[in-house]
């Protein structure tokens, strides 16, 4: 492939690097989701409860794109990161349900 | 493991991750952007709670939103988010050159974006939407504005990163702290993503 770089580390054993091209492709999918969930909200014709869901939906999607692929947390070793974020969605989320249930109950 | 004397004087595969140094750093940032995470989480959460308490005659998030503005400051940051992305692979690649050239994109978006969001709350103000006027515009700004310092603060460290580069190059102590930035740079546009989702589209719904 073109766009795979391969250098000789110590041992003789060529090493792969990744090409640009998944970041790309990562980056074209969050822009893709970006204007959906703003068309959506443009149109004005969706209904309420589906437009939020909607916009829900598509961020989750971009955000986990963005953090598997942009901030490798797809790739191997990265357990205590993603114990070390998923303890603070945990938090995070508790609140948001907090303020969104419980406030003005 | 001396894993960075190497004999051609080249940097290894992978410089953040060649000390156990660069590896702590790494894994003590997620950590951080865990805390991270929860602070955002809390300012998210007093918004939804106080995003309707607007108060008679003040401007509604309806009235003072506008798309087109949203929209090119979200495409600027998810650009500069690719740019620096480009910047670590140039590093992995060894090119210290175009590692540079891809932070200083990444910076110049940055300062960009953060240009538009000054024009922004300028703008509302004008409005009639200061700090101080509702429970929504307080909760708007704190933690819109709380974004923006992270902006900032981003554009800032990664300008004094590109600076000490210049000065001490790409070692296996500059690597981590690079790789560290790009990882906070990355973190800051996931917050954008909640932000214009939750903060301007569903404002604009309803």
């Amino acid at each position: 492939m073109s766009n795979q770089h391969s250098t000789v580390e110590e041992h003789g054993r060529p090493r792969k690097h990744e090409g640009p091209k998944k970041h790309i492709v990562a980056f074209i999918f969050s822009i893709l989701l970006t204007v959906i969930a703003f068309a959506t909200v443009a149109s004005g014709e969706i209904n309420e409860t589906f437009t939020y869901l909607v916009l829900v939906g598509m961020a989750l999607l971009q955000v986990f794109i963005q953090m598997a692929f942009w901030m490798h947390m797809k790739d191997r070793g990265h357990m205590f990161a993603i114990v070390g974020i998923l303890t603070g969605v945990f938090v995070a989320f508790t609140c948001v349900l907090m303020a969104e249930y419980w406030v003005w109950w | 493991m001396s894993a960075h004397s190497h004999v051609d004087g080249q940097l290894p595969h992978e410089p953040e991750k060649a000390t156990l140094e660069g590896r702590n750093k790494v894994l003590a940032f997620w950590l951080f952007l865990g805390g991270e995470t929860v602070l955002f989480g809390t300012l998210f959460s007093a918004f939804l709670a106080l995003r309707h308490q607007v108060g008679d005659g003040n401007p509604t998030s309806q009235e003072l939103f506008q798309l087109p503005l949203v929209a090119a400051a979200t495409f600027i940051l998810l650009t500069s988010s690719l740019t620096s992305v480009f910047a670590i692979q140039a590093m992995h690649n060894n090119k210290v050159k175009a590692m540079i050239n891809w932070l200083i994109v990444t910076v110049i978006l940055g300062a960009g974006f953060l240009g538009l969001e000054i024009y922004e709350f300028y703008h509302y103000v004008h409005e009639g939407h200061g700090f101080t006027t509702s429970a929504f515009s307080s909760s708007f700004y704190t933690l819109v504005g709380f974004h923006g310092a992270h902006v900032a603060f981003g554009v800032l460290w990664i300008g004094l990163l590109i600076a000490q580069v210049f000065k001490k190059g790409l070692n296996t102590v500059t690597a981590p702290k690079i790789y560290v930035a790009g990882m906070y740079w990355h973190f800051i546009d996931v917050v954008w993503v909640f932000i214009f989702t939750v903060v301007y589209l569903m404002g604009k719904v309803g």
